[in-house]
């Protein structure tokens, strides 16, 4: 066969593919088959916080206060000593000892539509497929553990519904299924007016049907309906995930603000064994009154983020949770016209932490005015290199494998950030 | 009189032997390569009835209408119902649905396009003539057609119109040839697919670009120069005008500004004007011509997969010499009757239906337990689309289902935009949709003549046969008639919604779900 770094001959092929990976479909499994077991060990997860439209690194991680675009807010101290952080960020200041810091992020899109999807995507190369954002590569290449849950539930403002999209060409299984508002979507829970054993007592109707007509034919499709209609099983027995009341004090430490709200729920999804959990946050993008703008996100992210550090940590579950928070690229050191920042994929910063990362860290640094990365560049290819890494995975030697054509998993132009693994 | 007979026969034999029928040919050279394996055994009445249905009427029958084939006793009642199926005004309704789905690839609906596809069906319309007429893109003729243009050069928030991507696609749905990894260099492991063949497609849609989203208006930039392009590896400039794979390049002609139009654009009323060189109206006439194997081989082939489950070629648009036909012979032989046939779709489906092959059953040969789809040695299950379910529900179930519920059903069933629907692919969404979706609960519930209340109106020995032949097509089996009787006794005491539970056992079951 032969093997090369660009194109695949059947790359539309690979994005419909019956999305039942295994059996005669094994076209699409992960090249190394031992190493899904060495993972299995302890099942990894991901919560990956996703701050839509810019957070501004000069109001949270990386602020240069008395500079020329320093703005009005001062820093603070953190919890590592020699590390500071916006006075906006008191409550991840407290936690510092967790976090890992990256200040030397230079990326290469400043839209916000090419830059969503470049940065989830991890940036690869141009292979002429279209790569899935990170939360189904992690579903593909961790798979769903045992919870029967969906690998890859999006927590997000607004709509929610199954969102193909992120599988990119690994197909639509996996895809997102997202809650809009944190609410289930449409039909994933029994209506009120069946009780469970009706439920029950239908299903098992409905397999001896299927267990019939599959008898005399292929497997395939009677195995891929079984799956679907067991995890929507699983769902309805943990419709608790969704109804359940949160606890006074957590939606206290969390906050009540929608990001607060959505990651008290993010918190149930990773304790339940969801693989990834994405949340997302609208609004970062502060072109206009940055300092109100960010002044108020950034303090709400605080305290949600903050609250779920010290909750993974206290559960133990920073051992095997990867943490991220970040945006599709950072604001402009100068202020413009509008007292805003504009988009700044130059120099920017984001915060990783749990499970293979270290902690307490800062990795690179801007310059003075910070206008510019002043140590080593970090594109996001390197990142997903890194995290890949922390999840256990080598990015090196693992690959989507498309009958028999290797996709490399993570941009092969670049490598993992080693100041960032334990 | 013995030698009147003897010329009957030998003008017969004549004929087997020198104009062998479409149908035994097919079954000839399918059978030619089982290689002594077991072919599956014809499909039942019931398999076949339903099986048709769907195919030509995208839906399945009512429970007179199977009945009634069953109790045919005529030798040629299969022929016979595949004449009025393709005569049934289902038949245009379903073949725009099917072929609007294949060229949309669900990027987005248009009253006047399916107004167009719908026509074409209704009067035969060939498909080289709706190639031309889709391709063309006129504002005038044809109304609806230049929506598969249209809508490709409409862009996206900030994004540029993908051009690439309309290129690619006609390359795909037209001459079964993905081109998209030889836009940069000649593709690296097809050998068949130059970065020439992408180019030159490329030059006949670069210049064309959308008047009004609204009215799915379509027009050209003049076109004066050759499209420049160089392979990311070989740095080496090159040019092309606009040129189908393996075609004749036309060049354009070198017009002066202001010379290029016949009749010139009105930017009032939006009328495109007429070029003097207009690469759109070359690509019209030139790619759907009878001596364009490519566009044969892919007509030939993709109609068989539609009736099939499966290209001879697959997948359908990688047409190369290294993804060789499963039977080369049989494609082209159906490429070659059906350019003679001047791309006669409705002939080829008939023809192609008559076969043994297209009338096997989906059940694999006694003592097999996988048969290669490419063998078509067994019926290959197919999807079903959203549209042809819905149908088929409501025929099931007795009901009729409003607008909201059709938005319902394309959401649960349909891929995403640019997903051919061209596999069985049962979703988390289209189950949750099944188990809990208010409207689908509600046809369990006796009402207005449903099927679940003139179930309820039977006496228990009687409810099986009602059942499976209005939801399955099929007469239930003993062990089945068994096993209703038996749960409807179990739950004398709500016999209303045991056989609710039992009709949506059979409804959300995978043999409902597909064609098989």
């Amino acid at each position: 066969m032969l093997r090369s770094n660009l194109c695949t001959p059947a790359d539309h092929h690979l994005s419909r593919r019956q999305w039942f990976g295994t059996a005669a479909g094994a076209a699409f499994t992960v090249a190394a088959p031992s190493f899904a077991q060495t993972v299995k060990k302890k099942h990894k997860q991901v919560l990956f916080v996703w701050l839509d439209g810019g957070m501004s690194q000069l109001e949270s991680w990386d602020p240069k206060p008395n500079t020329q675009f320093g703005g009005p807010f001062r820093t603070i101290q953190t919890s590592v000593p020699g590390i500071h952080v916006s006075e906006l960020c008191p409550k991840s200041a407290k936690v510092m000892h967790h976090l890992a810091l990256v200040r030397s992020l230079c990326t290469q899109d400043n839209s916000h539509s090419a830059g969503v999807e470049r940065i989830q995507r991890g940036d690869p190369k141009n292979r002429g497929v279209t790569y899935p954002f990170f939360g189904g590569a992690v579903s593909k290449l961790l798979g769903n553990g045992d919870s029967g849950l969906p690998p890859y539930i999006w927590i997000k403002p607004m709509s929610g519904g199954f969102i193909p999209k992120d599988g990119g060409f690994l197909g639509p299984k996996y895809g997102a299924l997202a809650l809009g508002d944190g609410k289930p979507p449409e039909n994933l829970l029994r209506p009120a007016t069946m009780s469970v054993a009706e439920d029950l007592e239908r299903n098992d109707l409905r397999n001896l049907v299927d267990k019939r007509y599959a008898e005399r034919r292929s497997k395939e499709n009677i195995e891929a309906t079984k799956y679907v209609f067991d995890m929507a099983a699983q769902l309805q027995k943990r419709r608790d995930l969704f109804e359940a009341p949160f606890a006074p004090k957590d939606q206290e430490r969390y906050g009540t603000h929608d990001l607060g709200r959505h990651m008290l729920l993010a918190r149930r999804m990773l304790e339940a064994g969801v693989t990834f959990v994405k949340v997302n946050s609208y609004g970062w993008d502060t072109h206009g009154d940055n300092f109100n703008g960010q002044g108020s996100l950034v303090p709400q992210f605080d305290q949600a983020f903050a609250a779920m550090i010290e909750d993974l940590h206290e559960r133990g579950m920073l051992d095997n949770v990867l943490v991220i928070a970040m945006s599709e690229f950072g604001r402009t050191p100068r202020i413009n016209g509008h007292i805003g920042r504009d988009h700044w994929p130059e120099a920017w910063s984001l915060v990783t932490a749990g499970t293979g990362i270290q902690k307490g860290v800062v990795v690179g640094k801007t310059n003075d005015k910070g206008t510019f990365v002043a140590s080593e560049e970090h594109d996001i290819g390197h990142m997903f290199h890194t995290w890949f890494k922390a999840l256990g995975i080598d990015p090196k030697a693992t690959e989507y494998d498309n009958e028999g054509q290797p996709l490399p998993i993570a941009h092969d132009g670049c490598k993992a950030v080693k100041e960032l693994l334990l | 009189m013995a030698r009147f007979f003897s010329l009957v026969f030998l003008v017969l034999l004549a004929s087997f032997s020198f104009a062998e029928s479409v149908p035994t040919a097919i079954d000839r050279l399918i059978v030619a390569k089982v290689n002594g394996a077991k072919v599956s055994k014809p499909a039942e009445d019931d398999e076949f009835l339903r099986r048709a249905y769907l195919d030509f009427a995208g839906t399945i029958p009512s429970v007179e209408q199977a009945r009634a084939f069953f109790t045919d006793k005529s030798p040629d009642k299969r022929a016979k119902l595949i004449d009025q199926l393709l005569a049934s005004p289902a038949y245009p309704k379903r073949m725009a649905d099917l072929f609007h789905v294949m060229l949309m690839e669900r990027l987005g609906d248009f009253p006047e396009w399916s107004t167009y596809l719908k026509t074409c069906f209704e009067k035969n319309t060939h498909w080289d003539a709706m190639a031309r007429d889709i391709l063309r893109a006129s504002s005038t003729d044809a109304k609806g057609a230049s929506f598969f243009l249209s809508k490709r050069l409409e862009n996206y928030g900030q994004n540029p119109v993908d051009y690439s991507a309309l290129t690619r696609d006609i390359g795909r749905l037209f001459l079964g040839k993905n081109l998209q990894c030889a836009e940069c260099h000649d593709h690296l492991f097809i050998k068949d697919y130059k970065q020439q063949d992408f180019k030159g497609i490329h030059a006949f849609v670069q210049n064309t670009y959308l008047v009004d989203a609204k009215t799915a208006a379509v027009a050209e930039k003049p076109t004066t120069t050759k499209l420049d392009y160089m392979s990311v590896f070989k740095k080496v400039p090159k040019q092309t005008g606009p040129s189908l794979p393996g075609g004749k390049e036309f060049e354009p002609p070198p017009l002066k500004k202001g010379e290029e139009y016949i009749v010139k654009p009105d930017p009032k009323t939006k009328i495109p004007g007429q070029l003097k060189f207009s690469p759109l109206a070359i690509l019209a006439e030139e790619l759907p011509k009878k001596d364009n194997t490519d566009f044969a081989l892919n007509g030939g082939n993709r109609i068989w997969f539609l009736l099939m489950g499966r290209g001879i070629v697959h997948p359908l648009d990688l047409h190369h010499k290294e993804n060789p036909a499963s039977h080369p012979e049989l494609l082209a032989l159906l490429a070659k009757e059906f350019a003679t046939h001047d791309f006669d779709i409705k002939w080829l489906f008939k023809e192609i239906a008559l076969s043994q092959a297209y009338q096997r059953s989906s059940e694999f040969p006694s003592g097999e337990t996988k048969v290669a789809p490419e063998s078509f040695r067994t019926a290959i299950e197919k999807r079903l689309s959203a549209e042809q379910l819905l149908a088929a529900m409501q025929q099931a179930m007795g009901v009729k289902a409003d607008a909201a519920v059709l938005t319902k059903v394309n959401k649960a069933f349909a891929n995403a935009p640019r997903e051919p629907e061209d596999e069985v692919n049962p979703s988390l969404k289209a189950a949750l949709f099944l188990l809990n979706d208010p409207a689908v609960l509600a046809w369990h519930v006796p009402k207005g003549g449903n099927l679940v209340e003139r179930l309820g109106k039977l006496t228990d020995d009687k409810i099986a046969e009602e059942l499976y032949l209005s939801v399955l097509t099929r007469l239930p089996a003993t062990d089945e008639r068994g096993l209703i009787e038996g749960y409807l006794k179990k739950n004398v005491g709500e016999r209303e919604k045991a056989i609710g539970r039992l009709a949506w056992s059979l409804l959300a079951s995978a043999e409902f779900g597909v064609n098989h």
